[in-house]
């Protein structure tokens, strides 16, 4: 348990600079990431933002779960930071 | 070197009885025999005294000569000209031409197009013309439905192609007049494409002195044409603008240029600028061409695109433009001719038409579309950027995001951190650009890609 919650805390902090690293390019102030932070109304993040920190995190963890998901199972909708996280957790533990 | 001041005129190779296809190889006769040891190509150039080569016009003259005798003798149905010496292919055409032989020019990264000419016969620098492989297959005659010169597209929007010229369209831009004689022309294109044999072919009409840099390095092409008195630059506007802003100093500064000619891309205003500064005795002129469709206007009056008032009346040489709703540029050569959709876009700003991209390259980001073009010229207009590249890369949310490359200037000026250049290169970008249009990954190059047409694709080379 301890490596995968280490992992999680590393995917996380991953997540978090690629957060940070958006509102830096988009010159808006930085927020608080706390896990049920909503990415829309809690931290501002629009679909391009998204698009961004996904191309972010492929560059930082080497994948992309919503290009290596195409055709796989629908999954439950990313609305928290948390959900982010999970996601990335999930994909990365699939990895052959 | 080799730079007369009155070179002797072809008047052989201008007498009008001097058929199209046997143009060349009366040219490189009329001056050999005037003045055989002017140089006709330097290679190697830029890399000093002890590394150039010189092929004088009495050589070339020679291996023409020697081609015709054995093209007489092979009978080949057609030659594939596949040489990395430029004075061995110049020589090949010259010889097919005059001999009727139909003739492919095949760069090195199309040669899978080869297979469309099977039959024909390879010659290469050794000036050897084997039979046609396929035995009894030799031609006895040239009919007029034979290809006379093939050229290979570029490849810019989409892979290349084979596309089949008249020795009329391929010589129809070549300018005879006494100016253009005995002047030094560098070649930075690959000799077999358009481009670069619309440079060869008019270095050679006129008794000039075609110069081949060892590399598209800016130093290297800026040393060539300062040591070998280059007075005439064709060129890309991304090699333009490299060898504004990277080139030795000392060499772009003994450049004496008389004329500059961009092609290939779009050029814009900001580089036209720079042009006219560092280079103020150069007459900038912007070519409009595509393989298929050769020339189609020049603009020589400094500023980018083309006038307003040229949509839609026929131009000096008979072409005729029009637009798409959605922008698409369309070219009718001759009333005989049909409109041919270019894949260039443009877009009225004032009084000009402006090119705003290839249509293959727009970006559509949620939807919306997105001109790379428009993010680059942003780009380039913040203090130290070189240089700039926007392409698109897939997202499975948004379709596509906008993303581009900068190139510093080195060394940065001072006080700029590559962080703050980034960050005032993105500051730029929001205020000039749409939300969506904003590059979303920027990142730093040393150099951009180019392909070998010497153009920066704006499609990621891989993800």
């Amino acid at each position: 348990m301890t490596s995968i919650d280490g992992a999680t805390r590393d995917i996380a902090a991953e997540v978090r600079e690629a957060i940070l690293a958006v509102y830096r390019d988009t010159a808006r102030p930085p927020r608080e990431t706390p896990g049920s932070a909503l990415l829309g109304s809690d931290l501002g993040l629009d679909s391009l933002d998204l698009a961004q920190i996904i191309v972010l995190l492929e560059r930082s963890l080497g994948v992309d779960p919503f290009r290596d998901a195409r055709g796989s199972a629908p999954r439950p909708p990313i609305r928290t930071f948390d959900h982010l996280v999970a996601l990335y957790v999930a994909t990365l533990a699939a990895r052959p | 070197m080799s730079s007369s001041a009155s070179p002797p005129r072809s008047a052989q190779a201008q007498a009008p009885d001097v058929a199209a296809p046997a143009r060349l190889a009366a040219a490189i006769e009329s001056v050999a025999a005037a003045d055989p040891d002017r140089v006709a190509v330097v290679t190697a150039a830029g890399l000093g005294a002890d590394r150039r080569r010189a092929v004088s016009y009495g050589t070339l003259a020679s291996d023409v000569a020697a081609i015709e005798r054995r093209l007489a003798e092979a009978h080949p149905i057609g030659v594939i000209a596949r040489s990395g010496e430029i004075a061995a292919l110049v020589a090949i055409v010259a010889a097919c031409g005059r001999q009727r032989v139909p003739l492919a020019l095949v760069a090195e990264d199309s040669r899978d197009l080869v297979g469309e000419l099977r039959d024909w016969s390879v010659c290469g620098d050794d000036l050897a013309v084997p039979s046609s492989p396929a035995q009894g297959r030799s031609r006895r005659e040239y009919d007029s439905s034979s290809p006379q010169v093939v050229v290979a597209t570029s490849g810019t929007s989409g892979p290349p192609k084979l596309v089949e010229h008249s020795w009329d369209s391929l010589l129809a831009a070549a300018r005879l007049a006494e100016q253009w004689h005995g002047r030094g022309w560098i070649l930075v294109y690959d000799a077999t494409r358009w481009a670069g044999t619309q440079v060869w072919l008019q270095a050679i009409l006129t008794g000039g002195r075609l110069i081949v840099p060892a590399s598209r390095d800016p130093d290297c092409v800026a040393r060539a044409a300062a040591d070998e008195d280059v007075s005439i630059l064709p060129a890309t506007p991304t090699l333009l603008r490299r060898v504004i802003a990277s080139a030795d100093s000392d060499a772009v500064g003994r450049m004496r240029l008389d004329r500059i000619t961009l092609g290939g891309e779009a050029a814009d205003g900001q580089l036209l600028e720079q042009a006219r500064a560092l280079f103020p005795t150069a007459r900038v002129t912007h070519v409009y061409a595509t393989t298929e469709l050769g020339e189609v206007f020049r603009v020589s009056d400094g500023l980018p695109g083309f006038p307003a008032e040229w949509l839609g009346r026929a131009l000096p040489g008979g072409a005729k433009l029009s637009t798409r709703r959605d922008g698409e540029l369309l070219v009718q050569l001759s009333r005989d001719t049909a409109e041919v959709a270019t894949g260039d876009l443009v877009e009225r700003r004032g009084e000009r038409y402006e090119f705003s991209g290839r249509r293959s390259d727009t970006i559509f980001v949620g939807g919306a579309k997105v001109f790379p073009r428009r993010v680059e010229d942003v780009l380039r207009a913040v203090p130290g950027v070189a240089d700039a590249r926007a392409y698109g890369l897939p997202s499975a949310i948004t379709g596509e995001i906008v993303a581009a490359q900068i190139v510093a200037v080195d060394p940065l000026p001072e006080g700029v951190t590559p962080e703050n250049l980034r960050a005032a290169a993105l500051a730029a970008c929001r205020s000039a650009l749409e939300a969506h249009s904003v590059p979303r990954v920027l990142d730093f190059t040393r150099k951009l890609f180019t392909n070998p047409s010497g153009k920066v694709p704006r499609r990621p080379v891989s993800r």
